[in-house]
């Protein structure tokens, strides 16, 4: 014959709920226990009744319930989503989430707590999975900081100890200078002086860049006081200074005080002028013209020569991007490519127009913040 | 940054004499909130978190100084010299009952009795000393608090102002209620379970009254008595409240237990 089914309604859903129930005194000891726990921990209800709940947990959840459990429960008035673990009469863990209300009467008095709990031994599983992954990602962080700091340090010792030789040659050709030389002495000066300008600006550009990847971008120190004609006069010079045979036609027209880091500014046109002086016929002056325009700077340096290709034009401030032929006189390819990132820095653009004309490069900028 | 912020300091009442409340592992100065009341009226009352719990200031905690009882113990120093503290009563619940000590040893006078709250000067067992935990306990503690936190510290604060049937828990306590960085919960769990201040308890000259609980898991009864039997002259007290709370479970029996013995 077969068993006859409970009457279905409150005190079975009680009892056979689908997770378990527990109602304690109000000094927290066990009165009521639902079948569904007792299933799950193999005890008798008669073992568990005036027994408190730490008696179902592992000890580290005991200590847990009595410093945060029960004076939280006592504090608020309810707890929700607290992970436990049950211990089974034979030894087993039953991860849990653990939700409870304490009923009280009128002064505030606990008169019982409602406990319900839901088997989470694959979301604990989950989490723990989580933090872990947390954990690891923290520690690949902190080691890529260091690294970082390692590379960052590098950069900065490689920087000086590059420049200092390349000081020694400078001062070493002007001191030539100062000394009777004939014709081709003041033109092999000259190509020395060439070669630390077109140094000095690829280690420049090298370090920029290696800063750049590092995530420290382009730094700026804007002055709008300072002028810049004579920061661009300058470079114009020491690049004629090392190609005495080709021709820079510079023309200047800054009227606005322009808010810009001038150094950069002067490193942008280096850049944008040797680009030119590589790629551009030597046969043909490299025109530089600089002017403010109703709150615009305007640095525009052209070139003739073979134009550039159409198909590159998206590559060209790309970082190792090259052009064809020219063999030793290539850079890194990185010129252009610091040249962009500066003007960016400075809320500008780099735009180009090449044609069988001429080749120009037009930089553009707000003279004042944004 | 001050002490009072760092701390989050809270004094109230009145009267010559000064009653500082320090609270355990697992909360805040909010355990005191059902029996530092009614010492306000006749008493100083001062309660405050350590760093790392409650209200206190997060970016004070140095985890080197933190690394040992030694370093909360050097706080509630430096609160006793702001206040002036000489001759007060301090009142410390679970772990802090040994911070009180060591404050106590650190700059004698400062305190002029002590009450103990489910003292206990050593948590894991030894030779010849049980303390109720092994240390693998302990390390599943640590791991269990890592559990839980996950749900804590982001959900719990909505979920408590959203309480209507207590309204009294307003914005500013529905934020810190035992509220706590996870690292910091669990180097202080370590830090308080893995203590060994039993040789500290000889030191002690000031009075002391300890204030046992029944079925309690954390100090059980045997740890009180090796308390008491240890600080010379100290008196124990064995309350009807059970657990590890009785400033919670049972408030007015913890006020008239001090009262009688201030």
């Amino acid at each position: 014959m077969p068993a006859a089914l409970p009457p279905f309604g409150f005190e079975d859903l009680f009892d056979n709920a689908p997770c378990g129930y527990l109602i304690l005194g109000p000094d927290g000891r066990i009165e009521m226990v639902n079948s569904t726990l007792l299933g799950w921990v193999g005890r008798t209800r008669e073992e568990l009744i005036g027994k408190k709940v730490p008696e179902l947990l592992n000890i580290a959840g005991r200590i847990f319930y009595e410093t945060h459990f029960a004076p939280l429960l006592r504090m608020q008035g309810f707890l929700n989503e607290i992970a436990l673990d049950l211990k089974s009469a034979e030894g087993k863990r039953l991860q849990v989430l653990v939700n409870a209300i304490e009923r009280q009467d009128v002064d505030g008095q606990p008169v019982a707590t409602y406990v319900v709990l839901l088997p989470a031994s694959e979301r604990r599983r989950y989490e723990r999975d989580l933090v872990d992954a947390r954990t690891k990602a923290e520690a690949g962080l902190l080691a890529e900081r260091e690294v970082s700091e390692w590379r960052e340090q590098f950069i900065a010792v490689l920087g000086h100890d590059l420049r200092n030789p390349l000081a020694s040659i400078t001062g070493a050709a002007r001191m030539l200078l100062g000394e009777p030389l004939s014709e081709k002495g003041v033109r092999i000066v000259a190509l020395m002086q060439g070669s630390v300008t077109r140094m000095a600006g690829l280690i420049d550009n090298v370090l920029d860049f290696a800063r750049g990847r590092l995530g420290g971008g382009i730094g700026l120190v804007r002055d709008a006081n300072a002028p810049l004609e004579p920061v661009l006069v300058q470079v114009v010079d020491e690049l004629r200074a090392g190609a005495l045979e080709r021709k820079i036609l510079a023309e200047y027209s800054l009227t606005e005080p322009v808010l810009c880091d001038r150094g950069r500014i002067g490193q942008l046109v280096s850049n944008l002028l040797g680009n030119a002086l590589t790629h551009g016929a030597a046969d043909e002056p490299v025109r530089l013209r600089a002017f403010t325009e109703t709150g615009i700077l305007e640095i525009s340096v052209a070139n003739g020569g073979v134009p550039i290709p159409e198909k590159v034009y998206p590559n060209l401030f790309q970082p190792f991007f090259r052009g064809e032929g020219h063999g030793s006189h290539q850079g890194l390819g990185l010129g252009l490519h610091i040249a962009s990132e500066i003007a960016k820095a400075h809320d500008g653009e780099i735009t180009v127009v090449s044609d069988q004309t001429e080749t120009k490069f037009t930089f553009r900028m707000p003279t004042a913040a944004p | 940054m001050s002490i009072e912020t760092r701390n989050n300091l809270n004094i109230r009442g009145s009267g010559d004499r000064a009653i500082i409340f320090a609270h355990g592992f697992g909360c805040d100065q909010n355990m005191w909130r059902l029996v530092s009341p009614a010492f306000e009226g006749d008493f100083q009352t001062i309660l405050y978190d350590h760093v790392g719990a409650g209200g206190s200031d997060l970016s004070a905690y140095d985890p080197p100084k933190y690394s040992t009882l030694s370093g909360y113990a050097d706080d509630l120093v430096e609160i006793g010299n702001m206040l002036d503290l000489n001759g007060a009563i301090f009142v410390g619940h679970s772990v802090s009952s040994m911070i009180g000590i060591l404050a106590s040893l650190k700059v004698p006078g400062m305190f002029g009795k002590l009450v103990l709250v489910g003292p206990s000067a050593r948590y894991i067992d030894d030779v010849d000393y049980i303390g109720g935990f092994s240390q693998d306990d302990i390390d599943e503690l640590l791991g269990s608090l890592a559990d839980n936190h996950m749900g804590w510290s982001a959900a719990m604060a909505p979920v408590i102002m959203g309480n209507p049937g207590r309204p009294e828990l307003g914005e500013e306590l529905s934020n810190s209620f035992c509220r706590t960085d996870p690292k910091i919960a669990q180097e202080f769990a370590r830090v308080t379970f893995t203590s060994d201040n039993r040789a500290d308890l000889r030191h002690v000259t000031a009075p002391t009254l300890i204030l046992q609980c029944r079925e309690d898991i954390i100090a059980a009864e045997n740890v009180g008595d090796f308390v008491r039997r240890n600080i010379q002259g100290s008196r124990l007290v064995l309350l009807d409240a059970t657990g590890h709370c009785p400033n919670l479970s049972a408030p007015n029996e913890v006020i008239a237990a001090i009262r009688d013995f201030v």
